[in-house]
C-alpha cells in the first residue's frame, strides 16, 4: 500500500476511532472493514496512534530477510534512531553497533548530505525574492503530501532541496560505484516509509528496504549491544542528529546564512495546519523559512520510535551542535552544491481532488444537493455510518457512494414512521368488520 | 439593507460574531473548501480566501459582527460582507496601507495593522464599498474566475 501502513482485516473491529482521528478524512468503514482513500491519505500515522485493536501497522520490510542477507548492506537511518538508546546520540557509537550486526552504515555520506541540504537551502534563501517566501521544508514527507492535497497553492513555496536521506544513498553509490546492492532505511514514521515506496520529487527512491526505528532499536537492545567507546566531542559528522528534533533543520540552515535569516520551526499536526493557513493568507511576511514537521517535537515524535520523545529531546539538547566549519569541508560542499546533487529531480505536483461534478454547473448542482442532504442528517458526527462526520457523509451520498439509510438515526426514524403506518393500517376496517371489532 | 435579496444565486452565508478572534478565519477556510470542491483553480481559491479573511476580520474588529456571503454566478465569485457597525469615515484613507482606526487593545493582539482593505483590493478584481456613518458598511469584492478577461462559460447562471 502506498501510505506506509497496512490494515489487518481480522483485527479490525470496525470501530470508528481511526476515521475520526484522520486529519484529512481519508478513512471509511464500510461493511465492517476499514478503507483508506489513497489520494487523501498523508501517511501521518494518527490512525496508528489511536487504534486499540492493533489493526493498523507499519508496512515495513521483513527484518529477517534483511538480516539474513550476508552482504553488508548500506544502511541510512533517520537521525531519530540515534536518540533511542541510553547513551548519547553520537552517530559514531551507533555506527560501530550497526556494523557489529552486519550493516554498512553510510553515516559519512549522511553527514555530508545533511550539511549540503542545509547549505543549499541557505543559499537559495540568501538569493530569494522575498515576495515568494517563506520557503517550506520538504524534509517531512507528510507535510509535503498535506500541501499537495490540501494546500496546492503553496506548492511553489516548497524547497527545491531533496531530503538528505535520499541524497546520502546517491552519494554513497556514486562514491563506491555500488549500484548492485540494496539499501536500507531506518524510518521513524509511516511517511518516511512512504518516501521509499512512492517518492515525491524523484522517479524512484534510492532506498530499497525500510524498517522501523523501533524494530532496529529492539534488535540492538535484545543483543545487549552497548557502546564500545565513550562519546566523542561532536563534530561535523554529527550535526545531522539535530534534524530529529523540531528546530534542527532551521538551525543547521542558519549556520550557513549570509544575511540574518528568519526561520520558524513548527511541529504537530494542528500547528502545521495552522501555519499553512497563515502562509496561505499571506500573514507571514518577513519569515524566510518554515521547518514544519507533522509529529509533535519533530521526528523523535514519530509513531515508529521506541524511546520516549521527551527523553530523546533531552539527549539531543545535551549533545552540542558543532558550528565550526573548515575550509576543506566548505570546498567539498561547494563542489557538491555546484553539481546540483541536492536538488529534487522532479517538480512536485498537486494531488488532484475529485470535484463534486465534472463541470462547474454540475458541481454547483451537487453542492446545493449536498446542503439539503446535510440538513437531513443529525449533525452528531457519531461515525456509525462509517464516515468521520455528517458533512463527509453528505458528500459521499451526493457522490453516490452512500445512501441516506446508512445513517442509523435516519434509519431509526424511517422504522418509526413505518411502524406507525403499519399500526394505522392495522386499525383500518375491512368491510366484513363491524365498528365494534366483531367479526 | 441586505444585498443578498438583490443578487442571486448565493451559495453560503455565514454570521460573524463581534470580537470573536478564536473563530476568525473559519469562514475563510470554509469558503475555500467549498470553492475547491467545485473544482475552482487553487490560486482563485486562495484569493477568495484572503479576501474573505480580511472582510471577516473587519467585521470582527470594527463592524460589531456581520454577515459574510459567498456568491457564485457566471464568471465570478463575489464576497459580500455586510455589517451594521459605525461605518467608515474616510474610505480613501482606509484604503491606504497602514492606516488604521483599530484600538490599541486589538493592535496588541496582532490585528488591525491597517492592511485589511488594501489587501482586499489587491486580491480582488472589482471592489465596491457602500458605507454610511452610524448605519454600517457593505463591501462587495469580485474575483473573476478567469482574470485574463476571456469569457468563461455562463453555465452557472442556470443554477
Amino acid at each position: 500500500m502506498p501510505h506506509g501502513i497496512k490494515i489487518s482485516g481480522e483485527s479490525c473491529r470496525g470501530c470508528v476511532n481511526c476515521i475520526k482521528a484522520c486529519p484529512t478524512e481519508a478513512m471509511r468503514v464500510i461493511h465492517g472493514q476499514l478503507h483508506i482513500i489513497d489520494e487523501r491519505c498523508i501517511a501521518c500515522g494518527e490512525c496508528l496512534r489511536i487504534c486499540r485493536h492493533r489493526a493498523i501497522s507499519l508496512e515495513e520490510s521483513e527484518w529477517n530477510s534483511i538480516a539474513a542477507d550476508n552482504r553488508s548492506m548500506p544502511l541510512v537511518t533517520d537521525p531519530a534512531l540515534c536518540t533511542q538508546f541510553s547513551w548519547p546520540p553520537d552517530p559514531g557509537i551507533l555506527k560501530d553497533i550497526l556494523m557489529d550486526i552486519g550493516f554498512e552504515p553510510i553515516f559519512e555520506d549522511a553527514a555530508l548530505a545533511f550539511d549540503l541540504a542545509a547549505m543549499a537551502q541557505a543559499r537559495i534563501l540568501d538569493e530569494h525574492d522575498s515576495r515568494e517566501l517563506p520557503m517550506i521544508s520538504t524534509y517531512c514527507p507528510s507535510v509535503v503530501r498535506l500541501i499537495q492535497i490540501r494546500f496546492p497553492e503553496l506548492i511553489h513555496n516548497l524547497s527545491p532541496a531533496e531530503t538528505p536521506l535520499e541524497t546520502s544513498v546517491d552519494l554513497w553509490r556514486t562514491r563506491h560505484n555500488r549500484y548492485d546492492i540494496p539499501s536500507t532505511l531506518v524510518a521513524p514514521c509511516p511517511a518516511r516509509i512512504t518516501m521509499a515506496i512512492r517518492p515525491v520529487g524523484r522517479e524512484t527512491s534510492s532506498i530499497d528496504n525500510v524498517v522501523s526505528t523501533a524494530r532496529v532499536a529492539k534488535e540492538i537492545l535484545s543483543k545487549n549491544c552497548s557502546p564500545s567507546r565513550e562519546s566523542t566531542i561532536p563534530g561535523r559528522d554529527s550535526r545531522w542528529v539535530h534534524w530529529s528534533v523540531s528546530g534542527g533543520e532551521a538551525g543547521h540552515i542558519r549556520m550557513f546564512e549570509k544575511r540574518p535569516l528568519k526561520t520558524l520551526a513548527v511541529s504537530g499536526l494542528r500547528n502545521v495546519v495552522g501555519i499553512l493557513q497563515e502562509i496561505e493568507l499571506r500573514r507571514l511576511k518577513g519569515v524566510d523559512f518554515i521547518e514544519a514537521r507533522m509529529c509533535d517535537m519533530g521526528c523523535i515524535g514519530g509513531i515508529a520510535n521506541a524511546e520516549s520523545p521527551f527523553l530523546s529531546r533531552l539527549k539531543v539538547e545535551d549533545y552540542p551542535f558543532a558550528r565550526e566549519i573548515d575550509k576543506e569541508e566548505m570546498a567539498i560542499l561547494e563542489d557538491l552544491y555546484q553539481a546540483g546533487v541536492w536538488k529534487l529531480q522532479q517538480e512536485i505536483l498537486p494531488i488532484e481532488q475529485i470535484p463534486l461534478g465534472k463541470d462547474m454547473a454540475k458541481a454547483m448542482e451537487k453542492l446545493s444537493e449536498l446542503q439539503s442532504v446535510y440538513a437531513e442528517l443529525p449533525h452528531l458526527d457519531c461515525g456509525t455510518c462509517g464516515r468521520p462526520t455528517c458533512r463527509v457523509m453528505a458528500e459521499d451520498i451526493v457522490r453516490g457512494e452512500a445512501s441516506l439509510d446508512d445513517c442509523i438515526f435516519r434509519l431509526r426514524k424511517r422504522m418509526g414512521d413505518l411502524s406507525q403506518e403499519l399500526n394505522e393500517l392495522s386499525k383500518r376496517f375491512v368491510h366484513t368488520m363491524t365498528p365494534e371489532g366483531k367479526e | 439593507m441586505n444585498p443578498l435579496s438583490r443578487q442571486e444565486p448565493y451559495v453560503i452565508q455565514r454570521e460573524v460574531k463581534p470580537l470573536d478572534f478564536l473563530a476568525a478565519g473559519e469562514t475563510a477556510s470554509d469558503f475555500k473548501e467549498t470553492l475547491k470542491s467545485l473544482g475552482i483553480p487553487p490560486e482563485i481559491c486562495r484569493k477568495a480566501s484572503i479576501v474573505t479573511y480580511e472582510a471577516e476580520m473587519n467585521a470582527v474588529i470594527h463592524g460589531g459582527g456581520g454577515i459574510i456571503a459567498l456568491e457564485l454566478a457566471g464568471d465570478r465569485i463575489t464576497i459580500v460582507a455586510s455589517d451594521e457597525g459605525p461605518g467608515i469615515e474616510n474610505v480613501s484613507l482606509a484604503m491606504q496601507e497602514g492606516y488604521t482606526t483599530a484600538p490599541d487593545s486589538i493592535r496588541e493582539l496582532g490585528f488591525g495593522a491597517g492592511m485589511g482593505l488594501p489587501n482586499i483590493k489587491k486580491y480582488s478584481d472589482e471592489l465596491e464599498i457602500e458605507t454610511e456613518l452610524g448605519k454600517g458598511t457593505t463591501l462587495r469584492a469580485v474575483i473573476l474566475l478567469d482574470p485574463s478577461g476571456e469569457e468563461v462559460s455562463d453555465l452557472c447562471r442556470t443554477v
